[in-house]
């Protein structure tokens, strides 16, 4: 330990000051218990914030054989002053359904990663792996060696990959939830192994499944195919405990916002007014909810969850398209289907991802994002190629464009005439 | 039309190695040129095969993924 280097960091260190943890205390603590790498790391961080600039590398050439996905090359460019991070690679390890561990595992995990690399974890990271933040070229095998055979664990997607398909935790312990969430996730996993960890495609490809609207894995707005649970039957009221919330006898939002006094619960004002689409009535003693103008937004059900449920009819909303700015700007994705039932071995869910792919793959440009394809050739053609029909959730606005475009198919006789006939009733 | 996979491999490996002396990382759209009539999902499977058999490489930057061929450009940067 004695011959630890550490790096003057006055910038870094103002990290640590704030009212929070920061990932900055982190690094140093374990620094400062021998790990010569993360005090590398919080130099070149120091370094970066001086220059204004990153100076790790771009990617590189590593990965575990047979895989194109995964593992992620990092390598400074200041290896000099900085030899303990001279290549510091990253893992995505594909993150069991849900997150769920055990304590006896995860200290396994840590040891082997203590071991063979930093010893620095990032649980989890924004795709929903497990993510190991530095180890060197050499011990990529080692490492996936160990993982997959004392682990029972794999790599997760990077790169032109399908990603690792998260999910939120769904029935396991959420009672709004419409669907099992991890069962699919699972499923589909297992299904694109392939595409999970061999390059594919364009870019990158996501898909995200949330049990219930509120949409916990944030689908809507990063998955490519967000899978949302959502019920086509009524939802369910218990009258007597919609009473006690309103008598004060049950805390909304199960006291989730009790940090402050709000006064008394109105459900007028903090619920039926606050329906997006009106169609809630309350009347002093009965609720009434006209479920066909329901849009499933979950707000009246997160405020009462003893008083109302989700319906029992249950299955998913499927949506296209959601990405980050890289083109265009940021994008939520677009509803495609409004209802599909989501029962093993999920068939018309993979029926849709194969027509999907196979255009992406076709017509996507180098690094398009599914999303941004369906922006650029139009949700008509879009709806074209995954034969769907298309329906008023999908109109954004009223069109603008007075002409109507006809598909030849769509006009009796096609673009064929016979000048002929034409000419019998229309002279030259 | 399916195309044979060997053969579709050997234009691939043409095709890179052509490439490669003017730059020295490609993106799989690239790769469909080595042969028009395959298919995308042919000339993946096909390209992953050579890289497993040690005559492509993949470059990664994390987020997308390109093809190299052994010997040109440098390992560890784009
Ligand atoms: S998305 Fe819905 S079902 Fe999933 S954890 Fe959140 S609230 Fe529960
Ligand atoms: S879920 Fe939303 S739209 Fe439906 S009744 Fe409740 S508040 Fe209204």
């Amino acid at each position: 330990m004695a011959d630890l280097k550490k790096h003057d960091t006055p910038m870094v260190d103002e990290l640590k000051k704030g009212p929070w943890s920061s990932f900055a205390d982190d690094l140093q603590t374990r620094g400062d218990s021998g790990s010569q790498a993360c005090l590398d790391l919080l130099g070149q961080l120091e370094l970066s914030y001086k220059d204004k600039e990153t100076h790790w590398k771009h990617g590189g050439i590593v990965g575990v054989f047979g895989y194109g996905g995964g593992v992620i090359g990092r390598y400074s460019d200041q290896p000099d002053k900085f030899p303990a991070i001279a290549a510091f690679h990253t893992l995505r390890i594909n993150q069991p359904a849900s997150k769920f561990y055990s304590t006896k595992f995860l200290r396994k995990l840590c040891d082997m990663w203590d071991h063979r690399g930093s010893g620095v974890f990032n649980f989890h990271g924004s795709t929903g792996d497990t993510v190991m933040i530095g180890t060197t070229t050499e011990q990529l095998e080692p490492i996936f060696f160990d993982l997959t055979h004392q682990f029972d664990m794999d790599l997760g997607g990077s790169g032109s990959n399908l990603r690792t398909p998260s999910c939120c935790i769904g029935r396991a312990r959420c009672e709004f939830s419409c669907l099992d969430t991890q069962a699919i996730c699972y499923d589909l996993t297992m299904t694109y192994q392939d595409e999970l960890h061999r390059p594919a495609f364009p870019y990158k490809y996501k898909f995200k499944i949330s049990g219930c609207p509120n949409d916990c894995v944030a689908a809507i707005a990063r998955s490519c195919c967000a899978i949302i649970g959502t019920w086509r039957d009524e939802i369910r009221i218990d009258q007597k405990a919609v009473q006690a919330y309103v008598n004060g006898e049950l805390k909304p939002n199960a006291g989730a916002f009790s940090d402050r006094d709000w006064g008394p619960f109105d459900i007028q004002k903090e619920v039926i007014d606050l329906c997006p689409s009106k169609c809630m009535y309350w009347d002093g003693k009965e609720l009434k909810i006209d479920n066909r103008e329901c849009t499933r937004c979950m707000h009246c059900i997160n405020v009462m969850p003893e008083a109302l449920r989700p319906g029992l009819d249950v299955g998913a909303t499927i949506l296209s398209g959601a990405k980050a700015p890289i083109l265009e700007g940021a994008q939520m994705s677009t509803l495609i289907i409004p209802f599909m039932r989501m029962e093993y071995p999920y068939d018309e869910i993979k029926e849709l991802t194969d027509l999907i792919w196979d255009w992406w793959m076709e017509e996507g440009r180098n690094r398009e994002r599914l999303g941004e394809l369906i922006q650029r050739k139009g949700l008509p053609t879009y709806l074209r190629i995954i034969k769907r029909k298309p329906i008023p959730q999908m109109v954004k606005e009223p069109r603008s464009n007075p002409y109507v475009f006809w598909k030849e198919e769509e006009v009796p006789g096609g673009w064929t005439r016979s000048l002929e006939e034409f000419r019998k009733k229309h002279l030259a | 039309m399916a195309v044979d996979k060997e053969e579709l491999k050997k234009k691939i490996l043409e095709y890179a190695t052509k490439k490669a002396k003017f730059k020295s990382k490609m993106y799989i759209k690239d790769l469909y040129k080595a042969d028009p009539n395959a298919k995308p999902r042919e000339v993946k499977n096909a390209a992953n095969e050579l890289v497993k058999e040690n005559k492509l490489e993949y470059f990664s930057s994390g987020s997308t993924t390109m093809y190299g061929v052994p010997g040109f450009g440098n390992p560890e940067q784009e």
